[in-house]
């Protein structure tokens, strides 16, 4: 059957599946109401509807078909996005950044070790649970020991070749959700 | 301002994402089929495409290998935009047909807006002149001089010795000599950025120039 899936992803995919009817039903009783009292709705609120559908949209992609977020953080703005544009070339969804923003949960991070120095508590603390991929210029033994403290699943040093970063991708993913 | 061209069957979304990109100050023309893109880039090639992956007459890669007609890269960047969502890997059809970068439709305008930015950035940077030294390239028109004169290069080793020559003294990975250069993730090519390389240095009759960081890339060092 068409529509039959893996056990296992069943019950992530119902509750993505319910969290966007929620949404998109809150946004389409938000247009009623407009459209019976006659007022203009608050735009404000259906784009931020919209953008909660799309964002669960997203949850239902990643569980019917194994979709990785990776987050690129680079102090190195152009880095960066190559790096992440290589990877969504490959088929990930990728997003740069220069410094760390909230982590989403399914989101892989890739995180530049020069970065580390400007955290504070609550970023260290949802990096470190994030087990990111740890990329750094430094191969000294101080370096590696701080992407210990951070809790890198793996430690690449740059220049990063993309195939040497995907197969770290793909041992973070096989280690299975944080 | 830069051309772009917006390719999408459906002529709402295909309008409304113009709309958005020309209130960025982007020039913005539309086509709602594949054969309609190739059209209007044969009368006035853009700076940038936008195109869409599923339309009715022709995919995306069929529009990709027309655009390319055996070249081995496109003549300017292309941005897949795409509604389909699929476990990694399905992408890589993408590379083998020379798209720039993808982005799932319904994605954030800033986002839009940052990835069509960056596209234009490679390209604009493909495109000025760079003096090191005696050393002057002018990638526009397709030269390279070391006082007076002029290097016989092929147009990856001229592309390679540019990316190289822009960051002096920084080591540049093989990987993204693969992807400005060659439009590859494929370490299959590596041999060609080597040979690329050897070319390089033979023309330069000083193999100083370039200096190979063993299992990393390339160095680009002015000499006097």
């Amino acid at each position: 059957m068409e529509l039959a899936t893996s056990s296992s992803s069943s019950p992530e995919l119902a509750a993505a599946l319910h969290r966007l009817r929620s949404t998109l039903a809150r946004l389409k009783a938000e247009l009623e109401l407009a459209q019976s009292d006659n007022t203009s709705p608050a735009v404000d609120h259906l784009l931020a509807d919209l953008g909660d559908a799309f964002s669960h949209l997203r949850g239902v992609e990643v569980a019917a078909f194994g979709l990785v977020s990776i987050l690129v953080v680079d102090d190195d703005e152009r880095l960066a996005e190559l790096t992440a544009r290589g990877l969504r070339r490959l088929g990930y969804e990728a997003e740069a950044t220069d410094a760390l923003r909230e982590i989403r949960s399914s989101e892989l991070v890739v995180f530049d070790l020069s970065l580390a120095a400007g955290l504070d508590e609550g970023a260290r603390t949802a990096l470190t649970a994030a087990r990111p991929i740890v990329v750094t210029g430094a191969t000294d033994l101080g370096s590696r020991a701080q992407a210990a403290r951070l809790g890198a699943s793996d430690y690449l040093v740059k220049p990063v070749e993309l195939g040497d970063l995907v197969a770290a991708i793909n041992r973070r993913m096989a280690e299975g959700s944080r | 301002m830069a051309k772009l061209l917006v390719v999408d069957d459906e002529p709402r979304t295909a309008e409304l994402t113009a709309e958005l990109l020309r209130r960025a100050g982007y020039v913005v023309e539309v086509a709602i089929s594949g054969t309609e893109a190739l059209e209007r880039v044969r009368l006035n090639s853009p700076d940038l495409m936008l195109l869409d992956y599923e339309m009715p007459d022709m995919e995306a890669p069929e529009v990709l290998d027309t655009l390319r007609a055996g070249a081995d890269r496109l003549a300017f960047p292309v941005i897949i935009l795409t509604g389909a969502r699929h476990a990694p890997g399905d992408q890589v059809v993408g590379i083998d047909h020379g798209a720039t970068d993808y982005i799932a439709k319904g994605t954030d305008r800033q986002v839009l807006l940052a990835r069509v930015r960056g596209a234009l950035r490679d390209r604009a940077s493909e495109t000025r002149v760079i003096v090191a030294g005696h050393l002057r390239i002018d990638q526009a028109r397709g030269q390279a001089t070391l006082g007076e004169r002029a290097l016989k290069l092929e147009r990856r080793p001229l592309q390679m010795l540019q990316l190289l020559a822009s960051r002096p003294g920084e080591v540049v990975g093989r990987a993204e000599l693969l992807e400005r250069v060659w439009g590859t993730n494929y370490a299959g090519f590596e041999h060609s950025v080597e040979q690329a390389a050897h070319q390089i240095r033979r023309a330069l009759k000083d193999p100083a120039w370039i200096e190979t960081v063993r299992g990393i890339g390339y160095k680009f060092v002015v000499q006097p």
